[in-house]
């Protein structure tokens, strides 16, 4: 706790107030563009943050990352184009609540329910974060593979429609990871002699070209170009009723939200699902649902954003990304020069826990802000799709040129969009790709590391306990699904005899 | 509306129209066979590298990307085969795709020449036409003024020093 006040006192200052605020107001002035996630958000404004010194950045860095999630909501509520599938659940009440001039309430549950959300996942991550360091300290080569294997199984499962999709994803994520040399030997893998391909593909250049140009090729071939906003009547202020209503639903939503997103494996808008069927059950108002429930809104927002402060637990002291917004953080972390891993809280714990403490200041400045500052969000909607998209598209190539620095990058981008643009078309997610991106070389180093240090004995793999429990839950991930859908297809097609029958 | 509520509960987000899925099966389909295509130029590449001394050589891992990429693009491109025959619809959309591909290659190879404002605003110009913009001036109005105001943010406020053309900018 006291490193988490010493973070406060670094955070508190006048300037990086004024930092975070810049961040806060900026992530959330994109992130409320229609089909602009978190993930993006992060990605475009990193470029923003480059010149700053390191703790700064991270503070504004943390705004950004907050006000994208916020915006966000605001986005999938208001027009019902939810950036992330972790705000699909959000916008399935949202909007209907927002249909039936009940917008002003939903945005406020849902900017309330993030706070409360934020507030307990941050004192739980400042509260986790440093005992799964102590554990991860002793980790070796073995057990990052077998953790990094559980992430790969869970995030294909998990992260989209179906296993075969997601892991589509995952291996055009790995296959773009391969790019560049190779680390041990020197030798430049599928650059196809382009020096610039030498140094790998950043990750920045990927995300926004898989996220940002896949969107606006999308937009193009579709030829969408109006976008209903629906009007906000009203302050946003919640009615003593449909107070009584979320705050349940707000701590439900937190309490399944934090554990499952810190599990070191993929599925940080699992629990947003989790939460929208949960409240279904336990509600009074059953009938509602379908209609525009406000505990259809609460749960899933605060579930998503407590999954947001979850996923950081194993990102800081494992080095683990199991997200695509994860993804993104790790890659700013590593242009600040730090290494999340066990050794960060350590070696840099004073930035890392100023940026726990920005999170919270984040999350307070978003409530403060943006329950009166509602109706500028929402006046941002009414952008014509055109100027939105074409916008975007400049802050894509500035984000890719900032990144890279080349002309390169910016050919690498348009060619990776277009692949965006098909893994869109195709129902194919594109964030298990940019786990995949990250994951894959991390675990094919730790591989190496493990077989080098066993002299080429692939039993190392197994050689610990908790090895041998990961594998296995690797092994599970792989065969539960298939055996469920089977059993839940033989239930359902009982369910319709019956009812035919009728 | 009922399976759409199930799938809900079950964790996934809800399916789309027979349409929708119909558009969606053909490009999985052409999504599998560039993946396969994929599969044989990293197969090849991890073919020509040398190997090491270590355990575990530097053509493991796009060996084992390779022919993952292989079977699961083979399997996608299978499951959505019968609708790989119908053909594509919106050969207008298509044309609208290359050309927006045409501006940003054209942006790529003209910012070193014409400087970051002059090739962001016509960028920008572009994109907005190609998506519908109504009005021409307006748009070439609206790029501009962008396009300066992310050079002075960037480039004079940020210190992130952006490609300017022979004027300066």
């Amino acid at each position: 706790m006291g490193d988490l006040l010493s973070g406060f006192a670094d955070a508190l200052t006048p300037e990086n107030l004024l930092w975070a605020f810049i961040g806060v107001t900026i992530g959330t002035a994109v992130g409320v563009l229609p089909g602009i996630g978190p993930a993006l958000t992060v990605a475009l404004l990193l470029p923003v943050t480059f010149r700053l010194e390191p703790a700064a950045a991270l503070i504004m860095f943390a705004g950004i990352y907050y006000g994208g999630m916020y915006g966000g909501s605001t986005t999938s509520i208001l027009l019902n184009t939810p950036g992330e599938s972790a705000s699909v659940a959000t916008a399935l009440e949202g909007n209907k609540m927002a249909r039936a001039g009940r917008g002003a309430a939903a945005l406020a549950t849902a900017a309330l329910g993030s706070f409360v959300a934020g507030t307990i996942g941050t004192i739980a991550l400042s509260v986790a974060a440093p005992v799964v360091a102590d554990l991860a300290v002793n980790f070796g080569p073995p057990e990052y593979v077998a953790l990094m294997a559980v992430a790969f199984v869970t995030v294909s499962a998990l992260l989209g429609p179906s296993l075969l999709k997601g892991a589509a994803s995952l291996v055009i994520g790995a296959t773009i990871g391969l790019v560049g040399i190779d680390t041990q030997t020197g030798q430049a893998r599928l650059a196809f002699g382009l020096p610039s391909l030498f140094d790998g593909i950043d990750v920045v250049i990927v995300v926004v070209a898989l996220f940002a140009l896949g969107e606006t090729f999308a937009h193009l071939v579709a030829g969408t170009g109006d976008s209903r906003v629906t009007p906000l009547r009203g302050q946003p202020m919640l009615s003593r009723e449909d107070f009584r209503r979320s705050w349940p639903a707000w701590l439900r939503g937190t309490a399944l939200g934090f554990p499952i997103g810190s599990l070191p494996a993929g599925g940080a808008d699992v629990p947003t699902f989790l939460s929208y069927s949960l409240e279904k059950r336990l509600s009074k108002h059953r009938e509602q649902f379908g209609r525009g429930a406000i505990e259809g809104v609460a749960g899933p927002e605060a579930a998503n954003n407590a999954a947001a402060a979850g996923v950081l637990v194993p990102l800081l002291t494992i080095g683990l990304p199991t997200s695509a917004t994860a993804a993104v953080i790790l890659t700013a972390f590593q242009s600040y020069g730090l290494q999340p891993g066990p050794q960060l809280f350590s070696e840099s714990g004073d930035l890392v826990w100023a940026l726990i403490a920005s999170l919270y200041i984040g999350n307070v400045l978003l409530l403060v802000l943006n329950l009166p500052l509602a109706r500028a969000w929402v006046r941002l909607l009414t952008i014509p799709a055109y100027g939105i998209y074409a916008g975007v598209l400049v802050f894509a190539c500035l984000g890719a040129f900032a990144a890279g620095g080349t002309i390169a990058d910016l050919l690498v981008l348009t060619v990776l969009g277009l692949i965006g643009l098909l893994m869109r078309e195709a129902g194919v997610p594109v964030a298990p790709a940019v786990v995949g991106l990250i994951l894959a070389p991390l675990a094919e180093q730790q591989l190496r590391r493990a077989l080098a240090l066993s002299e080429g004995d692939w039993s190392v793999l197994v050689s610990s306990p908790l090895t041998v429990v990961l594998w296995v839950v690797v092994a599970l991930a792989l065969i539960a699904p298939p055996v469920l859908a089977r059993r839940r297809r033989r239930v359902s097609r009982t369910r319709e005899e019956t009812s035919s029958t009728h | 509306m009922r399976p759409a509520v199930t799938d809900i509960e079950e964790g996934r987000p809800p399916p789309e129209t027979p349409e929708v899925a119909h558009a969606e099966a053909r490009a999985a389909g052409a999504l599998g066979v560039l993946m396969v295509v994929g599969a044989v130029v990293v197969l090849v590449d991890a073919a020509r590298l040398r190997d090491s001394d270590e355990a575990l050589g530097p053509a493991a891992a796009p060996t084992l990307v390779g022919v993952l990429l292989g079977v699961i693009g083979g399997a996608l491109a299978l499951q959505s085969r019968r609708f790989l025959r119908t053909p594509p619809a919106g050969r207008r959309s298509l044309w609208r795709l290359a050309a927006l591909v045409a501006v940003l290659v054209a942006f790529a190879l003209l910012l070193p020449v014409m400087g970051y404002v002059v090739s962001s605003a016509g960028l920008f110009v572009g994109a907005a036409l190609l998506l519908g913009a109504p009005h021409p001036a307006r748009v070439v109005a609206y790029g501009w003024t962008l396009a300066v105001v992310v050079f002075l943010i960037f480039d004079v406020l940020i210190g992130l020093s952006l490609p300017t053309g022979p004027w300066g900018f």
